[in-house]
Order: structure tokens, then sequence, then C-alpha cells
């Protein structure tokens, strides 16, 4: 297996464990603005790392254009989509979960 | 050995989230279905190497018909406010049969297709290889525009009686509700449009002009225009108008006329009907269909008869 | 090697996605659900780039693309619906 190749496989693997971690989030998180967190950071750094893996793998600049344009479309995607629940969250009247004052 | 477990896991999730979306505890959680089985039909139509069909799914099913169907749901419950639990029908008793006999034809038209041997006279393999004279690069193309551009001439038709029939059915006062869903000052959506508006239509505008070599073409092209018009309706940036705008008339219509003008010009010269004379008579009915392709999803999805930029203030 | 791994990623990326749909089912709040939908709009871009690569299907990377800049009007149509409702909406 080539260096670029190893490189690539590695950052790919690193992405897939934050992706993993985002689900892990959705699922065990107890509200919707934690879950959020989860969904909006998480996934995105992991699309971040597979597509940088990507972008090694192919050695082509204008894929590694492509996925750059999708990363950062994803990026805003996210933050307007994560902006606009957590309102709709709010306005519905969702008290965010704090910690218990007696711990 | 992986591309297998991969095929079997996304036909097994194909078939889960299709029950789910028709089957679903609540009408929410099946658009929500819906609208994964359509992410994860694009990627069956990838894995089945038709980039065409995985792009088209993706801006329909994934983009469009989402919201429609969010939309919907939001009518359902400011015309019946009490009832949102009960909006689910009875199921018949005759559902079990109907989907075990589809089922079963399914199956076995699948099979009959998997064990057939491809014939040497196939019209698959004579498009391939009539389709080097013709200068085009993307048999799809080929095909819905040369080969059987009859059907396509069709499709647009359907299409534009489909707008007909759905304006004749939309009440009065319906055309005043307003699609907007959020306050268009939200701090966010500006920048957002700002730069998936223009994104949109650059890339709209590139699928059609690789659509004669590569993946894409006017349905797709069109498909992505219309959601973008989408986008401004459900920002509050377009309104549903009535009145009449020769503009937005002629451009419903260029597509469909063009394609028949240029369909009937052969037989001036004593050719068959719809020979095409050239390339840029496909490039020229693509641009022009997908312009009418996009009016009419964006006039089916505000289900107006008509559009007007909104004054903001 | 990387032929292995690249369809092993994706099989790994769907797997992550099946496990997301349990929340469509927990819920408990309209936004919950959503949010799953969300999750499967970044994942299933991330599984078309990876196809791309393996099938050498350039133009899946444009399909992935277009999900991307389209997945937002699915969350601008969502906020329309009446927030004050949703518990009753929803509870089956």
């Amino acid at each position: 297996m080539s260096p670029t190749e190893s490189v690539s496989l590695v950052l790919l693997l690193a992405g897939c464990g934050f992706y993993l971690a985002g689900t892990i989030g959705l699922l065990r998180f107890p509200d919707v603005y934690c879950r959020l967190h989860a969904l909006a950071k998480a996934d995105n750094t992991g699309l971040f790392l597979i597509c940088v893996g990507l972008a090694v793998l192919s050695a082509d600049w204008q894929v590694a254009a492509i996925l750059a344009l999708v990363w950062m479309i994803g990026l805003l995607a996210a933050t307007v989509s994560a902006h606009l629940i957590a309102r709709h969250a709010h306005g519905a009247g969702r008290e965010p979960v704090r910690p218990r004052p007696d711990r | 050995m992986t591309g297998l477990a991969l095929d079997l896991l996304i036909i097994a999730s194909l078939i889960g989230l299709a029950i789910q979306a028709i089957n679903g505890a609540s009408l929410f959680r099946g658009i929500i279905h819906f609208v994964v089985l359509g992410l994860a039909m694009s990627l069956a139509w990838a894995r089945l190497d038709a980039p065409d069909l995985a792009m088209a799914e993706a801006a329909i099913g994934a983009g469009v018909t989402g919201a429609l169907m969010m939309i919907a749901y939001r009518r359902l419950i400011e015309i019946r406010p009490d009832h949102d639990n009960a909006t689910r029908t009875p199921r018949s008793r005759l559902a079990l049969p109907i989907a075990l006999a589809s089922g079963v034809l399914v199956g076995v038209i699948g099979l009959a297709a998997i064990q057939a041997e491809p014939l040497p006279g196939q019209a698959g393999i004579a498009v391939l290889e009539t389709l080097e004279s013709t200068g085009l690069g993307n048999p799809v193309t080929g095909v819905l525009l040369l080969f059987r551009g009859f059907d396509t001439l069709l499709e647009i038709t359907v299409l534009l009686a489909a707008l007909l029939s759905a304006q004749a059915v939309t009440r009065q006062d319906d055309l005043d509700r307003s699609l907007t869903t959020e306050d268009p000052d939200t701090p966010l959506i500006g920048a957002l449009l700002a730069i998936v508006v223009p994104l949109t239509v650059l890339i709209s505008v590139h699928l059609l002009k690789a659509g004669s070599q590569e993946t894409g073409g006017a349905f797709q092209a069109g498909a992505v225009l219309a959601a973008c018009g989408v986008l401004l309706a459900l920002t509050g940036r377009l309104a549903s108008s009535r009145d009449y705008s020769p503009l937005l008339n002629g451009g419903l219509l260029v597509g469909l006329v063009s394609f028949i003008l240029i369909g009937l010009a052969p037989l001036l010269y004593g050719q068959p009907l719809m020979a095409l004379p050239g390339v840029w008579a496909v490039y020229f009915i693509e641009s022009a269909m997908m312009i009418s392709i996009a009016l009419t999803l964006v006039l089916l999805f505000a289900g107006a008869a008509s559009l007007k930029r909104r004054s903001r203030g | 090697m990387i032929e292995v791994a690249l369809p092993s990623i994706i099989l790994f990326l769907i797997i992550n996605l099946i496990a997301g749909m349990l929340r469509v089912y927990r819920g408990p709040t309209l936004a919950d659900r959503m949010l799953a939908a969300l999750l499967f709009s970044t994942t299933t871009v991330a599984a078309l780039l990876v196809l791309a690569e393996w099938m050498d299907l350039p133009s899946l990377r444009n399909v992935a693309l277009l999900i991307v800049m389209l997945a937002s009007i699915l969350s601008l149509a969502f906020v329309g619906l009446p927030a004050g409702r949703e518990e009753a909406a929803d509870d089956p």
C-alpha cells in the first residue's frame, strides 16, 4: 500500500469515527438542543475528514475543488438547518435540560 | 463480497423505509421516512451505475417532494386542527393480498430479467453503436431527444396538462395563503440564499451543457432550477399572484412549442418527422425544456396561477 | 487494500444511518425526528462521495453537491409547522 493510500485511509477512518460519534450523540443525548450539537458538529467534521481523505486518494485538483465545495455548502446548510430547528423547538416552548441542582 | 453486503443492505433498507413511509405511526413520520427513502433511492441508483437517475431523485425526491409534503401536512393541521391523529385512513382488507400479489409479480419479473440473456439485435446496443455519428456522448440524452423524441414530447405535454388540471381544482382562497414558513428576516436565511441561489443556477446550466456528453440534461437541470424557485417561495422572496403574466406563460410554453416547431421543420425538406437537424437543435430544445420544466414545477408547488416578487417591508 | 476499504466505509456509514433511524421512532418531538432526516442527508453525501471514488463515477460528486445544496429546503418547510401543537400532533 502506497503512503498516499495509507494517509487517506487514516483520514477516512477518522471521518467514520466522527460519524459514529454523531450517531451515538443523536441516540444518547438528553434533549433536542444537545442532539443538534451532536449532528451539526460531529457529522460535519466527519464529512470534512472524508472529503480530505478522498481528495488525497484521487490526487486531482478538480476533484479536490468539488469536494471542498461540497463540504463548505454542507457546513452552510447544516448551520442554517440547526438554527431553524432550534428556533422551532424554542418557539414550541421546549426547555433545555439542565443538570439537577443537588449534584 | 463487501459489495454484495452493501447491495443487500441498501435493498433491505429500501423495503423497510417504503413500508414505514406508507404505514408509519403518524403522518409526520411517514413524511420523514419518505424523504429518507428518496435519499436511499439515490444511493441505490448510484450503485446501479445510473447517475442520471440518482441526480433526478436527489433533486426531486430529497428537495422538492419533501417540502411539498411538509406544506401539505401544515395545511392539514390548519384545516382540521382536531383530527391530526385520525387522518390515517383505516386499512382495507384487500391491502395484504394486493401487496403480496404485487410482491410476487415483481419477484417473477426480476428473476426473469436476471436470467434473460441479452439479444444481439437489442435496441440498446443499436443506440450505443449509432450514437457516435450523432455527436452526442450521453446515451440517455440521445434516447430522450433523438431516438425516442416523441416520448419526451408527450412527457412535456403531460407536465403541462398536470399544471392545468391542478390550477383547475385550486380554490381561489387557497391562492391567497402564503407559502412562506418563516419570517423572511431571520438572520441566516439571507446568507443562505445569497450563496445557494446563484450556485443552483450555475449548476443547472452546467447540467444542461454537460447533458450532451455526460450525466445531466434538461430534466435534471429543470428540477434543480425548480428547487431554487421552491427555496425562494418558501423564504418569501416569491409570492403567488393571480395576475396574468405574459412572460411566465411564455416560459411555460416555450419548451413544448420549440420542440414541436423544430420537430415539424424537417417535413418541409422531405425528411421524416422529428429528425432533428443537428446537435444545436438538441441544445436549443433542452434549454427551452429546462425553462418550461422549472416553471411548471414551481407553479405546481405553489399551487398558483402566477408568481411575483414580494416587496419587502 | 484500499479497494476493500472503500466499500467497507460505505457499509459502515449506512449501518450508522439505520442506527440513526431509531431517533425517528423514539421522537419525542417533531424536531427530534427532523434531526434524523438531517443526519441522513449528511451521511448520504459522504456515502455518495466514497461511492464516486470506488465506482469511478465522477458525476456522483455532482449528485452529492445537489443533495447538500437542497438539504435546507426541508428544514425551511419544517419550521412552518405550527410550533405550539407539536406534541398533540404527533403522539401516537
